[in-house]
């Protein structure tokens, strides 16, 4: 054997031991599972239920406005503050870029607790303020119609910074002779974001979008701290309901089918992400074949 | 003049962004420090008169009811501590090193890679019924090897991606020249390149060290009780505490959840460098 293959493979020998236990041999237990019942004979069953399942569905349409909102927040407040920061000349700026992204440092768990403080609806500054400004107060995680919008707040707050994070480091590494040559050329501020900084930071804002879902999409502990899924079946996202299957009901086949739909569409999104975006590229995934 | 308002803008909504990040955190801190009093009352008070330690030690008697303390979760750290500290050090050491290396020096697989990429991108729910299968069949529920050997699954991937962009950026040249040396290529792996990349090897340690810090999912599944008995960590802990006590004891809960991200934002701000690059899987150096 040719000895450069041979240190290489020792080298990668423990990762694809990973991969057998961590990758290969749970998608054959989710399958083995899926496709049995209690009994271990083989059925269809948890799929055909899958497509009655009314608890299922409206998990489903909850994980997509999970998704739009989460998203659309974080992605529009990260981008701003980065932009602000960016323009911001003055000394504090590590202050600043340290006091924005702290949100990343706290666990989701504390997070959820630090929410359900500021929500409630008596005690809570929240309410307090919209009372303040002449609004009515809102029963924030009482009421099936403000609970989800309450999530994505909270998520927001805890994910923004993440946009901010990338978009801000991108905008850095922009290269001033950039903006030199703009100036020169007569461009106003507006046409210099517009054809000088926009194009130059296209690759942080695609990572940060790809990068961004796939943290929304993974979402558990905020909705198990913060409504546990309520009230009813109001803030149920995938995440959450594969949970409650498999570890409140014991319905580990049915949970495991639910796993699979869950790993299909994660899958799917981000083959499609990176095909579409080409963000491997900017992930560096070429870089291995220099 | 025009420049000068300019400045006056930016920074009045900086000032702005920075209250609403660091509001809840302020809020959560004050609320550890005031009497229950001062919790339950209305307007609310924002800034408290007096500090009051007694959330963080003394079990609360708030509406008749006695709650749990915030020192009581020191059981709970332990366990947190130390399966963090294995899970990343195994996970860094044992797999995420040698394998990037190797897929930046030797096994140049594109595919290798995009599996990598893609384990850390799979959501832990997604695997958490064969994991609890796993873990029934070696009878090693509640312990801390449950924990280290499914908190590998998530931090060896990540580790992995993050190094092999540090190996990358080794010049090829320093390589070549200990191998004129006469090192082996073991030898220049953890005597010449490993030395070289320590920055991205103590990051990949400290980020992984927060997310298993953070965990939830798995050790909500795999563990059942405090140290010693059994491997239950710190968000547990405070998880079952905001669902019995969230009514009442929130002194209490406030100063659990202060102790709890305390750890993380310490190693966040010492790690703040590489926060950008290991965040983005080193696709933004910042």
């Amino acid at each position: 054997m040719n000895r450069t293959l041979k240190v290489g493979l020792v080298f990668v020998l423990p990762i694809l031991v990973y991969f057998l236990i961590f990758f290969i041999y749970p998608i054959i237990s989710l399958f083995q599972n899926a496709f049995t019942n209690n009994a271990g004979t083989f059925t269809l069953a948890n799929f055909q239920f899958m497509l009655r399942d009314r608890v299922l569905q409206i998990s489903l349409t909850n994980t997509a406005y999970y998704y739009i909102g989460s998203l659309l927040i974080e992605y529009s407040l990260g981008f701003i503050v980065a932009v602000i920061l960016y323009n911001y000349t003055g000394k504090l700026t590590t202050v600043f870029r340290t006091i924005i992204i702290l949100p990343l440092m706290v666990s989701p768990v504390v997070i959820g607790l630090m929410w359900l403080l500021l929500f409630n609806q008596t005690y809570g500054p929240i309410d307090y303020f919209l009372k303040l400004l002449g609004l009515p107060a809102i029963n924030w995680l009482g009421n099936p119609g403000w609970a989800m919008p309450a999530l994505i707040i909270a998520n927001g707050w805890e994910y923004s910074p993440f946009v901010f994070l990338i978009i801000y480091a991108g905008l850095q590494m922009v290269p001033p002779q950039l903006y030199e040559a703009a100036s020169i050329d007569g461009l106003n501020r507006f046409q210099t974001f517009r054809y000088i900084t926009l194009p130059s930071i296209r690759g942080p804002m695609i990572i940060a979008f790809l990068l961004n879902s796939i943290g929304i999409l993974k979402g558990f502990d905020l909705v198990y701290v913060l409504t546990n899924g309520g009230p009813g079946y109001a803030t149920y996202i995938l995440s959450f309901y594969e949970y409650v299957v498999g570890f409140t009901y014991f319905q580990t086949h049915y949970a495991a089918a639910l796993a699979i739909l869950y790993l299909v569409i994660v899958g799917v999104f981000v083959f499609a992400m990176l095909k579409l975006t080409g963000a491997e590229k900017y992930l560096g995934v070429e870089r291995i074949k220099e | 003049m025009k420049i000068k308002l300019t400045t006056v803008v930016v920074l009045i909504l900086l000032v702005l962004a920075s209250l609403v990040y660091i509001f809840p955190i302020y809020w959560t801190l004050v609320t550890a420090l005031k009497t229950s009093l001062e919790i339950f009352t209305y307007p609310p008070i924002f800034f408290p008169t007096k500090i009051d330690l007694g959330n963080f030690y003394q079990p609360g008697n708030v509406f008749g009811a006695v709650s749990q303390t915030a020192i009581g979760s020191v059981p709970w750290m332990i366990n947190s501590t130390i399966v963090a500290i294995f899970a990343t050090l195994i996970s860094t050491f044992l797999i995420a090193a040698p394998a990037s290396y190797a897929l930046v020096r030797y096994i140049k697989s594109v595919w290798l890679a995009r599996l990598i990429l893609f384990m850390t991108m799979i959501p832990e729910a997604v695997f958490m019924v064969p994991f609890f299968l796993i873990v029934i069949k070696l009878n090693i529920l509640n312990t801390w090897w449950a924990l280290i050997i499914t908190y590998i699954s998530f931090t060896a991937p990540f580790a992995t991606w993050l190094l092999m962009g540090f190996f990358n950026d080794i010049p090829k040249s320093v390589e070549e020249a200990a191998q004129i040396d006469g090192l082996s290529p073991y030898q220049i792996f953890y005597r010449i390149s490993l030395p070289l990349i320590m920055p991205g090897v103590v990051a990949a340690i400290i980020l992984n060290f927060i997310s298993c810090w953070n965990e939830l999912l798995y050790a909500l599944i795999l563990t059942y009780s405090p140290f010693p008995s059994g491997a239950q960590t710190v968000p547990v802990f405070l998880t079952s505490f905001i669902i019995v006590e969230k009514s009442f004891a929130w002194g209490g809960l406030a100063a659990a959840g202060v102790f709890t991200m305390l750890p993380t934002i310490i190693l966040g701000i010492i790690a703040q460098k590489y926060l950008a690059r290991g965040l983005t899987l080193g696709a933004v150096k910042g």
